[in-house]
């Protein structure tokens, strides 16, 4: 699946999912399902500043009855905690966090910041799930939405390389 | 000026709008002179104004009034571009500016040293900003913003004064049931639905 079938893929899950509102901040890996989420009429997109106010215009949104995602590098989630914390959890809503897992293993850039990514959605007590196989993404993402409502909670996907059809899949990953 | 005065006017003309208040006493005010399910208190500082945004984008009918403090917009100014961007025609953006972290000790913001928030909105993009700079004009400003059918923002400088009032009666959890039921009686809309049993799933 090369990029632009991943991103689509990826989209689908979110409109399968009924996310109409998507608040973003770009990455260069994150291009072509940014080009989804823009050329979408049914989808409002809100690009961002930066990324903790997307915390806040997604749970405005879901108080009035929309279901919403962001999305974003993971420094834009670290960017994000306190309204994640002091918002989205103390008020119990849920939205989907699509964060951009840069430091993965044999990424290039961020290290640090993909050492601390995991550690921190756990600290928070945010159920996440990282996105491998291409393939697979629609339909954990409609899941992982069944989950954010249900608990009422955010909850994460670790969008890797390989997820955004810019490096192959490695079976034992 | 005091806050509450302005508070008053605005509890006259706010009717059914939903009304976004940032953390600190003025939430307090509010909330005396309007009590509804309507009102949502925001515990974190800064975002009052892109919670507001959110509603505004949602539900694109009805009117959203943010109450936002100084040292709360300082703190989100990026909202304020985003805002421009999307310029929602049912958003109202009202910014009590006291000059100080009331909630928080009451230490300066940079307001007081001179940084200007209307020129700062309009600078982001936000043509329709003004300052209020007395009673009557703030009273006209609000009538005029509810009335029409285009985004406002509204500064008013107003003094640290607290009015008297009572605590805010429930937590946060019950203050999102409460605006989430609110928000399905108004809109005739179902949001909530209780879990499915695992028969039926």
């Amino acid at each position: 699946m090369n990029a632009s079938e991943a991103a689509q893929t990826i989209f689908r899950g979110l409109k399968g999912a009924g996310i109409s509102l998507v608040a973003t901040l770009p990455d260069v890996n994150l291009s072509d399902l940014l080009a989804e989420v823009e050329s979408d009429a049914e989808v409002t997109h809100v690009p961002l500043c930066r990324e903790e106010e997307g915390i806040g215009i997604c749970a405005g949104a879901y108080l009035v009855g929309k279901k919403c995602a962001t999305i974003m590098q993971n420094g834009g989630f670290f960017n994000s905690c306190n309204g994640i914390v002091s918002t989205l959890l103390q008020y119990q809503i849920p939205v989907l966090l699509l964060i951009y897992y840069a430091g993965d293993i044999g990424d290039r850039t961020f290290s640090t910041s993909g050492a601390m990514t995991e550690p921190v959605l756990q600290a928070l007590g945010i159920r996440y799930y990282i996105l491998r196989d291409p393939v697979d993404s629609a339909e954990l993402i409609k899941r992982a939405q069944i989950l954010a409502e249900d608990s009422k909670r955010p909850v994460a996907m670790l969008l890797t390389k390989e997820a955004l059809g810019r490096r192959s899949v490695v079976s034992s990953l | 000026m005091k806050r509450f005065t302005c508070l008053q006017a605005l509890a006259q003309v706010a009717g059914d709008a939903l009304v976004v208040s940032s953390a600190g006493a003025m939430t307090l005010e509010w909330n005396s002179l309007r009590p509804s399910d309507g009102n949502f208190r925001v515990r974190t500082l800064g975002l009052c104004s892109s919670i507001a945004l959110g509603m505004a984008l949602g539900l694109p009918r009805r009117k959203v009034i943010a109450l936002d403090g100084d040292g709360s917009l300082l703190m989100n100014l990026c909202s304020l571009p985003t805002i421009a961007r999307m310029s929602p025609d049912n958003l109202l953006h009202i910014v009590f500016d006291n000059e100080v972290y009331e909630a928080s000790g009451s230490k300066k913001t940079a307001t007081g040293a001179g940084t200007d928030l209307v020129g700062i909105a309009r600078a982001a993009g936000v043509n329709n900003a003004r300052w209020a700079n007395s009673p009557e004009e703030f009273a006209n400003a609000i009538r005029v913003a509810l009335s029409g059918n285009k985004l406002c923002f509204i500064g008013v400088k107003v003094s640290t004064e607290r009015a008297e009032v009572p605590p805010y009666p429930m937590d946060e959890v019950e203050n999102k049931y409460r605006f989430i039921r609110h928000v399905e009686r108004m809109e005739k809309i179902a949001i909530l639905k209780g879990n499915l049993p695992a028969s039926y799933s």
